[in-house]
């Protein structure tokens, strides 16, 4: 084994000594005593839907801001919740300016243009930014589902999930429900012994792949040994990712009560089944930072919706039919969201709280409707972070949604100066 | 610098020829020299060193834009004039004209400066594989083409797949690249395992026949029942003695379906079971069995057709399943049947009485087609009396299982269910039958085409041991000198790394001790090679302490010539001119390279430049962007939407090919064509799958790319035209003259809802705000020059528009105010020449060849060096154009030029 520049066994040994020792508090376990001791943990989830909402109906009345505003039409379905709940409108992402981009930088805030030489340029997400000191305990540190191919014509733009890494790379995760269900649930039978020799020899895998870079990089210039730091750094991702399941190793995945999902699941069947893995994956505490990039363009194609996802968002000016789907689409969107809450809301956790206590779930996008990129609808939901639900917030025109962020941050007990462009927390959205 | 595009071109060539070929500060993005001054008066009250409101001083800005910070600062002023924040409303207001220019000014300074901030650093970066040239490599060294689906697409609007910056790696990447590796390398070893198998298989149509002829006498029967029970529980309500039960189920019965699933309710009504049903049958069901009878009449008529004994005809589906017989025919290949090449072959021929533009078969692969998109569309030219037959290239792969090989045919445009059954209600409105039955089918077939006298590929050929379990017990100096002939190939001629053959045999052999067999060892062992830095990544090493000489060894240089020609790795004889042979290799003199240069652009392999370069730089992915509206286009079809599409490829591999001049884009007399795209554009005589030059008819308005239905669907929301964007795309790719992007949040124009205006009277509304105006009044005037072609291509002399209210809707109302008028497409460029019509217009643009020559040698820098082409490559551009130029600006010669560049031989 050469020299490396970047000495990747210290590094390894500290990743891995990042990570705390499983607690057994698989759902055999979690009722007894001890638990219950301990605060529960704080929990985000981050629900990405691309192509935005119907500006007319979706957002309510900015003129009534407070808890006493009408609901509005494309929110009707979570009557139920609206003491839950709260709107956040003014917020925007100053430089994002690409209308086609519904999640690239929703989460970042970040500039495409800000680093000079590139001609794409983003930077570490809000959910990593929490997954780096929320994700040590739990088995993975954070979970990025996605769609797959749906993603294309849904609006998101450029990504492999919501997500991006602390170097502002990509960052994907399962594709559809099947893929999630194994990563978080699949039992693996194999004898101990074997499964150590394949985390074995997959680190040997790793170590020849690093070593290959490492020999190349001593042969290129600088600005190419630069750009393949991102193949080393994407090996060193995959090596603390398997120091993780060497210290879970022997410890089983826990067992939901749910059965493998059937493949093929599209449009709302999709989202609702992703619904259920996600509270499955947050109350068996398998991890405590989720982001979901959603499948807009399906979700429209299983209404039955004969409008293209991407056609539809264009309905200012033209016919109604595309608003009506656009319209459809949001009550839909809302309908899966009213069903998550309920979900979250009926699973107790061991100290007998809910889980809708410790999490908190922001529903949005970076664009608003057609391509406009102010107002970013923002909705959210939870009581994990001590935000102030129930309200219709209307926050001064042009507040950087990072402060969203920011605050979020800050009240899920994660103490970070500033996040992306932020200026500071959005006081309307702090419980008082 | 901006205040007349209409003569950049000479003095860019000014410019650029006296330019010294170091960086210097003229070369950076400056704004205009009358912008600060105008800001100042304005602005600097508020913004000034007394009194910085908002933390924003003016006076700091510096005209030359040389860093992000900089860069930002005047976007912000740019933002703040754009959204009408700045100056507030209740100060003095900018003079219209003065604002006009200020913000062109400022628009295309901020286009200017993003470039060359991108651009800093202008070496070629460290290339990875894009998706497609991966793919590409992957089938040239094991001869098979796996599916990449998986990899991320490396396409970014508005750029290429070839920018190094764009090219991210990831972990989970690494992860998928070993899969795709194992599986190319699986495909590649069984494909080359069935070398020289044969295989042939024919299905008959009219076996085909007897179960049609049942299916026929089983709805018929399952009709006359249905009836026959349903007739019988309306009888029974109409009893007197039901009057009271009818009239209380009529509360909530409107229909007499919904009557009849009340059966219960009325004392006497029989059950379904008295009509051999089974007791609890559907009422719904039974009803839908009683009113579609669609397919009495066309069954009927299907029946009485000739030539039934030998063959069969395809059906178009009607509403209802009962009408759904023969809509596809399908053929199995068989699970057993190994990995090759196969020929679908279709011996068909059309009716007399098909319409032409339905003597076309679809193919595709799927077990129940209806919704599933066709991969191909394919002209029927034979008849009744003179079948023909129809082949169709495919590939088999190993883990294709029987779904995967089963293969359709159908009727052209049969596939959408709610627009193949408009037209079987139409036809059936009309003539009471339904559609004619167009298309007769002899027989379908299939057949491994013989490959016992392929060569091995590369990669297998380079391994050159048995693959199988008679490689199992070879000594391992065998296995090991096998895989260092396998990197050697895969490394595109860099040998192993010290050490790494060691590592590799180790794996090997680990794989071995613990049951793996021969094959499957190496699979996973050649997958780590694929998934290695060296074969993932064009890399281009530093050649140190040579005198700071960057030039490309023979090896490197051929990588970046066929890649860029082909999209795939050097082949044997372009290596062999690459291998150094004393000093320096062959390649490396410039004869030698105009030499291999002419021969990759004459292999067809060239597609693999033709399809990635044209739809990227003519920003093609805008025709997926929005559906057609098919009830308004009905013969836009997906058929007609891909042949628009291959026509732009067609034509541009027919220039390269021939070596026309680039102008031809422009003012072509003729067209690229097959008989489907022919039959769109009204030309007669041409026939079959095949594209080729026709002469344009006189009065067509096709030729070049602005007669092409593709171009002008690109330019529509699938329904409306849009001149904007057509505008823009003209500018942009055609005359070399970049409007700035769009700026974000743009109010719809609200005030317009309700109103019946023409086309043009709308797009005036955007000049009103001199926001709107520094750009629009440069964009409009083109876009509408090209009113006379539809959103999907065709030609029109006028147009309707009917306005909505505000909710969007239609309603009658506004049906009423419904307008027609005529197209009116003289205009003249902003600043510039005026044309009376299409005509003039396009003879106009096709004028201004230089700037079109401009844009195409910008365009293919961008491509070939994977970076954007910024002011630094002014001499580079100029150099290029000067040799095109003594040729007439022929297409080769760009591409030669590009070739023999100190850019593109060095690192």
């Amino acid at each position: 084994m050469k020299k490396h520049p970047l000495d990747r066994r210290r590094f390894l040994e500290t990743a891995t000594s990042l990570i705390a020792l499983p607690v057994l508090e698989s759902l055999g376990f979690r009722r007894f005593a001890a638990a219950a001791e301990q605060p529960r943990p704080k929990r985000l989830v981050f629900l990405g839907f691309g192509w935005g909402v119907t500006n007319d109906s979706w957002y309510p009345d900015a003129k009534k801001p407070g808890r006493d505003y009408r609901l509005p039409p494309g929110l009707a379905p979570l009557e139920k919740h609206k003491a839950d709940f709260s709107i956040v409108q003014g917020l925007w992402h100053r430089h994002t300016a690409n209308g086609h981009y519904g999640s690239t930088f929703w989460l970042t805030g970040a500039n495409e243009f800000g680093q000079p030489g590139q001609i794409f340029s983003n930077a570490a997400s809000v959910d990593q930014v929490a997954a780096s000191r929320l994700g040590a305990a739990t088995r993975f540190d954070s979970l990025c589902l996605d769609c797959g191919d749906a993603a294309s014509g849904s609006g998101h733009g450029p990504g492999l999930s919501l997500s991006w890494d602390s170097r502002g790379k990509r960052l994907g995760g399962p594709r559809n429900p099947v893929e999630a269900f194994h990563k978080l649930f699949a039992r693996d039978s194999t004898p101990l012994q074997q499964q150590q020799a394949r985390l074995l020899e997959r680190k040997s895998i790793l170590d020849d792949a690093l070593e290959n870079a490492c020999e190349l990089g001593r042969r290129l210039g600088k600005a190419d040994r630069e750009k393949l730091r991102e193949y080393f750094d994407g090996i060193r991702d995959l090596e603390a990712k398997l120091a993780r399941d060497t210290k879970w190793l022997g410890v089983e995945r826990p067992q939901p009560r749910l059965a493998e999902p059937k493949p093929g699941l599209a449009g709302v069947e999709e989202i609702r089944m992703m619904y259920e893995i996600l509270t499955l994956a947050l109350e068996t505490d398998s991890t405590r930072v989720i982001t979901y990039r959603q499948p807009v363009s399906t979700l429209v194609a299983s209404l039955g919706i004969k409008v293209e996802a991407h056609t539809m968002s264009h309905y200012h000016g033209h016919a109604g039919e595309k608003q009506e789907a656009s319209e459809r689409r949001d009550l839909a969107q809302s309908e899966l969201l009213a069903g998550l809450i309920d979900r979250l809301k009926a699973t107790r956790e061991p100290d007998g709280s809910t889980l809708f206590d410790h999490t908190t779930v922001v529903y949005g996008s970076n664009i608003r409707t057609g391509h406009s990129l102010d107002n970013c609808p923002t909705l959210v939901t939870g009581r994990g972070a001590g935000l102030r639900l129930g309200e219709n917030i209307v926050v001064t025109k042009g507040t950087p949604l990072c402060n969203a962020w920011l605050t979020i941050l800050a009240g899920s007990g994660i103490d970070v100066p500033a996040f992306g462009d932020s200026t500071g927390v959005v006081e309307g959205l702090v419980r008082s | 610098m901006t205040f007349s595009r209409w003569l950049p071109s000479i003095v860019a060539v000014l410019v650029a020829t006296r330019m010294p070929p170091a960086v210097s500060l003229a070369e950076l993005p400056q704004v205009a020299a009358a912008t600060p001054p105008l800001l100042a008066a304005q602005c600097l009250d508020c913004h000034g060193p007394d009194d910085a409101q908002a933390s924003f001083r003016i006076d700091t800005l510096t005209r030359t834009i040389d860093t992000v910070e900089m860069a930002e600062r005047w976007q912000k002023v740019l933002n703040a004039l754009n959204s009408g924040e700045m100056p507030p409303k209740d100060a003095k207001q900018f003079e219209a004209a003065a604002k006009i220019e200020l913000l062109d000014d400022l628009s295309h300074a901020m286009v200017a400066a993003r470039r060359s901030l991108a651009e800093q650093g202008s070496d070629t970066l460290l290339r990875r594989l894009n998706r497609r040239e991966y793919q590409n490599t992957l089938r040239q060294l094991f001869g098979v083409e796996i599916e990449v689906n998986e990899l991320p697409a490396d396409t970014r609007s508005g750029g290429f797949d070839t920018s190094g910056s764009n090219l991210f790696m990831s972990g989970d990447q690494f992860d998928q690249y070993r899969a795709l590796g194992r599986e190319a390398v699986r495909e590649g070893f069984l494909r080359h395992a069935a070398a020289g198998v044969e295989k042939k298989l024919r299905v008959e149509t009219e076996r085909l026949h007897k179960w049609f002829v049942t299916t026929h006498e089983k709805w018929l029967d399952e009709h006359r029942r249905a009836k026959q029970w349903c007739d019988a529980v309306l009888e029974a309500a109409n009893r007197p003695e039901n009057a009271a039960a009818l009239a209380e189920v009529r509360k909530r019965a409107k229909s007499d379906w919904q009557l009849v699933h009340q059966w219960k309710q009325f004392p006497g009504a029989p059950g379904p079971d008295q009509f051999g049903w089974p007791k609890d049958f559907g009422e719904q069901v039974l009803w839908e069995l009683n009113i579609n009878t669609e397919f009495i009449a066309y069954e009927k008529r299907y029946l009485e057709q000739p030539h039934l004994d030998t063959g069969a005809y395809l059906t178009l589906p009607g509403a209802h399943r009962s009408s759904r017989s023969n809509t596809f025919f399908t053929i199995k290949i068989p699970v057993d049947w190994p990995p090759g090449d196969y020929v679908v072959r279709v011996r068909a021929g059309a009716t007399p009485q098909a319409a032409a533009e339905r003597r076309f078969i679809e193919f595709g692969q799927s077990h129940w087609p209806l919704g599933v998109p066709a991969s191909s569309t394919h002209q029927v030219v034979g008849t009744l009396d003179a079948p023909a037959v129809i082949e169709i290239p495919y590939t088999v792969l190993a883990k294709h299982d029987a779904r995967a090989r089963t293969l359709f045919v159908r009727e052209r445009d049969s596939g959408q269910e709610p627009v193949a059954v408009a037209r079987f209600k139409e036809a059936q409105k009309a003539n009471g039958v339904g559609p004619d039955l167009a298309i007769w089918i002899d027989w379908l077939e299939v057949e491994r085409l013989t490959d016992a006298d392929r060569e091995p590929p590369p990669g297998i050929r380079a391994l050159g041991i048995p693959l199988d379990d008679r490689g199992a017990s070879l000594p391992p100096g065998v296995i090991k000198a096998a895989l260092g002939r396998f990197v050697l190939e895969a490394y595109r001629r860099v040998s192993a790394p010290p050490g790494y053959l060691d590592r590799l045999m180790a794996s090997y052999s680990a794989r071995r001790r613990a049951g793996a067999t021969n094959a499957a060892a190496l699979e996973e062992t050649l997958a780590s090679v694929l998934a290695s830095p060296r074969f993932l990544y064009r890399a281009e090493p530093e050649r140190r302490g040579e005198d700071g000489d960057d030039t490309l060894d023979g090896q490197k240089l051929a990588c970046r010539l066929s890649y860029l020609l082909w999209g795939e790795p050097p082949d044997a004889a372009l290596r062999q001119k690459a291998t150094r042979a004393g000093q320096t290799a062959a390649l490396v003199d410039p004869a030698v390279l105009d030499a291999e240069c002419t021969r990759l652009l004459d292999d067809p392999r060239v597609r693999g430049f033709v399809v990635p370069f044209v739809s990227q730089w003519l920003s093609m992915e805008r025709l997926d962007f929005f559906q057609f509206d098919r009830r308004r286009f009905p013969q836009f079809d997906d058929a007609v939407k891909e042949a628009a599409r291959r026509e732009v490829y067609e034509t541009f591999a027919d220039l390269l090919r021939t070596n026309g001049r680039l102008g031809s884009l422009l003012d072509a007399d003729f067209v690229v064509v097959n008989g489907l795209l022919a039959g769109y554009y009204g030309i007669d005589g041409v026939e079959g799958d095949e594209f080729r030059r026709v002469p344009v008819p006189q009065g067509s308005p096709r030729g070049g790319l602005l007669g092409m239905a593709a171009i002008h669907a690109m330019g529509s929301d699938g329904e409306h035209t849009s001149p904007v964007e057509r505008g823009v795309w003209v500018l942009r790719k055609l005359l070399d003259d970049s409007p700035p992007p769009a700026p974000p949040n743009v109010p719809q124009v609200a005030r317009l809802a309700g109103k019946a205006l023409t086309t043009q009277e709308r797009l005036i509304a955007h000049q009103e705000e001199p926001q709107c105006a520094s750009c629009h009044r440069r964009i409009d005037p083109v876009g509408l020059a090209l009113e006379n072609f539809d959103a999907v291509g065709q030609w029109r002399t006028e147009d309707t528009y009917t306005p909505v209210d505000t909710n969007g809707w239609a309603s009658p109302a506004m049906k009423a105010l419904k307008k027609t008028w005529p197209i009116e497409p003289a205009g003249s460029f902003h600043g510039g020449p005026s044309f009376t019509g299409f005509e003039g217009f396009r003879d106009a643009v096709a004028a201004r060849e230089r700037d079109f020559a401009r844009s195409f040698a910008k365009a293919l820098v961008e491509y070939a060096l994977g970076r954007p082409c910024g002011f630094r490559d002014e001499p580079l551009v100029e150099s290029i154009m000067r040799r095109a130029e003594t040729k007439n600006f022929a297409l080769r010669e760009f591409i030669h030029a590009l070739v023999q560049s100190e850019a593109f031989r060095s690192k």
